[in-house]
């Protein structure tokens, strides 16, 4: 392990900068963002799945003073929302507002009134005349023979392309040779898996204001995780210069990646303000948002070949993706399942087949997790079953198959590969396991009484950004830059577009300048910016934040420290290399010294002064940085469980969760990362699911939080028995050592709890979430094995 | 539409608006300014509109603004601000107990009312008070312990 020798800030526990404005309310969101003269934006919204507009009359809504915006207002530019993909991977298929809607809750018209009030009237007073079309709400509906197309054509590669089948786009990737390796296996396991849909259910709904000014510029402030791509695609639609533009980054009320894409509401308030020449204002409602966005519903099929002796030698997995009526980003999604799962364990050959189908769903986006959480249930319950199957320990089988140190591994999609150079899987298996009491865990299916208990493990990773050794090429764009200076009184202004969505990303960057430049914490200020005083950041997406984001200002920040300590060897007559700067809690400052010489000393301080009284310039450095790798964060989960045959209720009753980040950068943040994802990870695992009727498409929920609700703290595990532990890693590849953390908390849960629900109950639960119903049903139809289930259905070839 | 002019007080400072009958009081409070209120669902899911109105806590979601005419209501921030914050409100940063923050003011605002009626409340008293404010981000752990330390240091380092 290669570590700094003294770190002054990273590791420690610091509260962080935005602390104190979130406590007292004073933190401001899009939603509470006010602007003088401002008018009330409202959205009318489709009640049917599927349905052409014969006709749209706003006349009587106009007649009330409202501002109305409808398909013909609006420039028929087709845009894919989210921007991250590389341009040939860009599946275009959305407008501004369009004269068909394919879910409910689609946009179908917008106004402007000067009063919330006059606003929701106007919307009432849009007289839609609807041409109601056939609505296809499953998949195996949209896929029939003849059944109507959801999209006639999209825009992709510049060209109108047809859709045929509802298929929206597939993928095919194979390494090695399935045939050979399954012909080669001693026992082969084919399983069928489902994970449904979940809304991300983060707390702030959707708000956009937008201003507009004389000159034909706008500003915007709206809720999204890339205030660069909002400029970019608002630019491309409304044919702005990006100039004229600014996104201003604004604090963010979670988002688990339900705000990667411009998000709907934005180029409409937009247009409203164009078109009214005033400012503009919307905020979504709860139910609103619900029809917005959802994690992808995945059923994936998986057949594994393998020697007596457990070595894998071949798989092949065949997924269905539902993309709902738009698709976001299918291509890349099928991608990454195939590349998270062939990343978990050595798969000599291997073939994937995806297809992601449209319906008349709410569109699908990246959730946390963004197909690792499928891809690791599906491989970590097989796994756990092959395990079973060979007599053998779960935690001691994995450690011989999968893939750690010195290997290759995929990360997000074919294109992004990486050879692993930090690996603290082993260490974080002995602890948690340790810890949980993994040795003493039940033999499955050998309990009786009303409550039962279990434990199951399971484990993942997220790769640290999407970043690979081509800058050419690859399917996805991925990099960051950031400004550093050094301001007249010694301290550091750390300018970054990089949004942080709550984890602590820019406290985290923040004290990797501190610590690289050399000053106390306190020296550097966290800037308020917006895109025309940034420089370009993809996303804060993929946990890439402090690894790829945190690496470009490390790089600026490097660049300004050479720069202070050059001008410093001409003050103090020494050459640079024999300097050093570091952070004197005394004097509030950086001081640059020579070790040994005490007269070659000077503050930060002072140095800036200087450089500004004798007119010698300002320090400062703008840099961009695509990573070249993007190392692994693994983490591990043992949860146990308690299951009541009575209710089907399942009680998480311990859990330990182990992440290997790398170094960590700030202890208590990143334990928070962890605690975060068990909460959504268990929610995902066992109640939650966005449900449509079958009949209208409507949603089950009504907009309501409660069906397939988040958890709350009465369902969270006492902090006494819940054990969090880092690896003793250092990425070389990361600032300072550090890599990702934030998006891989969630991954392993899905397979964690139906591993331990199947060691409490003998049953094995391949459909996420596993609900109480789930579960009464399963204890009713089986009772309770004790003969091991699946030997039976194994092939032996 | 009905309207009538309505008195009442905010972080001690007193309002008289007139409001139309069907407006609830998140509304009003966050058009008077207020935005330290949280809007997470307007249908009682969440808790993150919570206020204290004479010192207990609701969902000002589903008030009718209406109701509190003649009352005392806090939000988070007359709890106390950047210079002299409120030992929960200092709990909380202290602990790491906030991510996004957007759930914060109503957790706080939650656990005010409980201390306020229970000083010295157990673990349990503590998580039922809070399982009506919901909280993607955190998982809840550290919010739990940034009340639990308020707790014992208000009681001396003594838990139920
Ligand atoms: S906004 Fe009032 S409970 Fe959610
Ligand atoms: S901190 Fe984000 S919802 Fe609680």
């Amino acid at each position: 392990m290669q570590t700094r020798t003294k770190l002054n800030t990273i590791g420690r526990n610091t509260h962080r900068k935005d602390g104190i404005g979130k406590v007292t309310g004073t933190e401001q969101y899009a939603s509470d963002v006010s602007v003088p003269r401002a008018w009330y934006g409202g959205v009318l919204r489709s009640p049917h799945a599927h349905a052409r507009i014969a006709s749209i009359d706003t006349s009587a809504a106009e007649a009330l003073g409202a501002v109305c915006l409808t398909f013909a207002d609006v420039p028929r530019v087709k845009y894919n929302e989210r921007t991250n993909c590389a341009p040939p991977h860009l599946y275009r298929d959305r407008y501004v507002l369009d004269d068909t809607a394919r879910h409910v809750g689609e946009a179908v018209a917008a106004v402007a009134a000067p009063t919330r009030a006059l606003a929701e009237k106007a919307l009432r007073a849009i007289k839609v005349e609807y041409e109601v079309l056939p609505a296809m709400l499953c998949a195996a509906d949209a896929l029939k023979d003849g059944a109507p197309k959801i999209h006639e054509t999209i825009l992709y590669r510049g060209k109108e392309t047809p859709i045929e089948h509802n298929v929206a786009v597939t993928r095919l990737i194979e390494v090695g040779d399935i045939e050979k390796g399954f012909a080669e296996a001693d026992s082969i396991i084919e399983r069928e898996f489902e994970a449904a849909p979940v809304y991300h259910a983060q707390m702030e709904t959707k708000s956009v204001v937008c201003k507009p000014a004389v000159d034909g510029s706008i500003t915007v402030w709206a809720t999204t995780q890339s205030i660069h791509n909002t400029r970019q695609l608002l630019a491309e639609i409304y044919g702005l210069p990006l100039h004229k533009i600014n996104v201003k980054k604004i604090a963010i009320g979670g988002t688990f990646g339900s705000s990667i894409q411009m998000n709907s509401v934005v180029p409409i308030c937009v247009g409203l303000a164009i078109k009214s020449g005033r400012p503009v204002k919307i905020a979504t409602t709860r139910e609103e948002d619900m029809y917005d966005h959802c994690r992808y519903q995945v059923r994936i099929t998986l057949k594994l070949g393998f020697k007596a002796d457990g070595t894998l030698v071949a798989g092949h997995m065949k997924t269905t993706v539902e993309l709902g009526a738009h698709n976001t980003q299918g291509y890349h999604f099928l991608g990454v399942i195939a590349g998270f799962w062939v990343s978990l364990y050595k798969l000599p050959n291997m073939k994937y087949e995806g297809t992601a189908v449209y319906t008349n769903r709410t569109p699908s986006c990246a959730m946390q997790g963004f197909g690792a959480p499928q891809a690791t249930f599906v491989t970590e319950v097989i796994m756990d079953e092959i395990a079973e199957l060979l007599g053998r320990d779960p935690v001691e089988y994995k450690l011989t198959q999968y893939r750690g140190l010195g290997d290759t591994f995929w990360g997000q999609g074919p294109t992004v590969k990486s050879i692993i150079l930090s690996d603290g899987v082993p260490e974080l298996l002995e602890v948690g396991a340790k810890k949980i009491g993994w040795d003493g865990r039940p033999v499955p299916g050998t309990q009786t009484g009303r409550f039962r208990r279990g434990i199951g493990m399971a484990r993942s990773f997220h790769c640290s950004g999407v970043g690979q050794p081509r800058k050419t090429g690859a399917e996805m764009i991925d990099y960051s830059g950031a400004i550093v200076k050094l301001n007249e009184d010694g301290s550091i202004d750390y300018i970054q577009s990089l949004m942080d969505h709550g984890g602590g990303t820019c406290e985290a960057i923040a004290k990797l300048v501190a610590e690289e430049i050399g000053v106390p914490l306190s020296m550097v200020g966290i800037s308020d910016v917006d895109t025309n005083t940034t420089v370009y950041d993809i996303t804060t997406h993929a946990t890439r934040g402090v690894f790829a984001g945190g690496a470009a200002a490390l790089k600026a920040a490097k660049s300004v420290k050479a720069k202070i300590l050059d001008y410093a060897s001409q003050l103090l007559d020494i050459m640079s290399e024999s300097l050093v700067i570091e952070p004197s809690e005394e004097l509030g400052q950086g001081v640059i010294y020579c070790p040994g010489y005490p007269e070659k000393r000077m503050t930060l301080g002072e140095l800036a002064k200087y450089l500004h009284v004798n007119s010698w310039g300002t320090i400062a450095a703008v840099e961009s940085l695509h990573p070249v790798t993007a190392p692994p964060a693994y983490v591990t989960y043992f949860v146990e469980v308690e299951v009541d045959t009575e209710t089907g209720v399942v009680k998480t009753l311990a859990a330990a969760l182990g992440s290997d980040c790398g170094t960590v950068v700030n202890p208590g943040l990143a334990a928070g990362q962890l605690t975060g994802g068990l909460s959504k990870g268990a929610g995902c695992a066992l109640i939650e699911a966005h449900q449509w009727d079958r009949q209208t498409g409507e949603l089950a929920s009504k907009g309501f939080w409660v069906d397939g609700k988040t958890l709350s703290i009465l369902e969270t595990p006492l902090l006494e028995n819940l054990h969090i532990d880092f690896a003793h890693t250092y990425e070389p590849t990361g600032p300072f050592g550090a890599k990702g953390i934030g998006e891989a908390s969630i991954n392993p849960a899905l397979a964690a709890y139906s591993n331990a629900i199947y060691n409490a109950l003998g049953i094995r639960f391949r459909e996420v979430p596993i609900t109480a119903e789930k579960i009464l049903a399963a204890l009713s139809t089986k009772k309770v094995r004790r003969t091991q289930p699946a030997q039976r259905e194994l092939v032996n070839s | 539409m009905r309207e009538k002019a309505i008195v009442f007080e905010v972080n001690e400072r007193q309002h008289c608006t007139t409001i139309p009958s069907h407006r609830t009081l998140l509304e009003v409070l966050r058009a008077l300014g207020y935005v330290d209120v949280k809007c997470g669902c307007e249908k009682g899911d969440c808790g993150a509109c919570a206020v204290l109105v004479d010192g207990e806590a609701i969902d000002s979601c589903l008030t009718l603004a209406w109701t509190v005419e003649g009352r005392a209501i806090t939000t988070v921030a007359g709890l106390g601000n950047s210079n002299n914050p409120h030992p929960l409100q200092a709990a909380f940063a202290r602990n790491g107990a906030i991510q996004c923050g957007f759930c914060t003011p109503g957790v706080i605002i939650a656990s005010e009312s409980l201390l306020r009626k229970t000083p010295n409340p157990s673990d349990d008293e503590i998580r039922f008070a809070l399982s009506g404010n919901l909280c993607r981000c955190t998982g809840y752990t550290k919010i739990f312990e940034a009340v639990r330390e308020m707790v014992l240091t208000r009681s001396g380092g003594v838990l139920r």
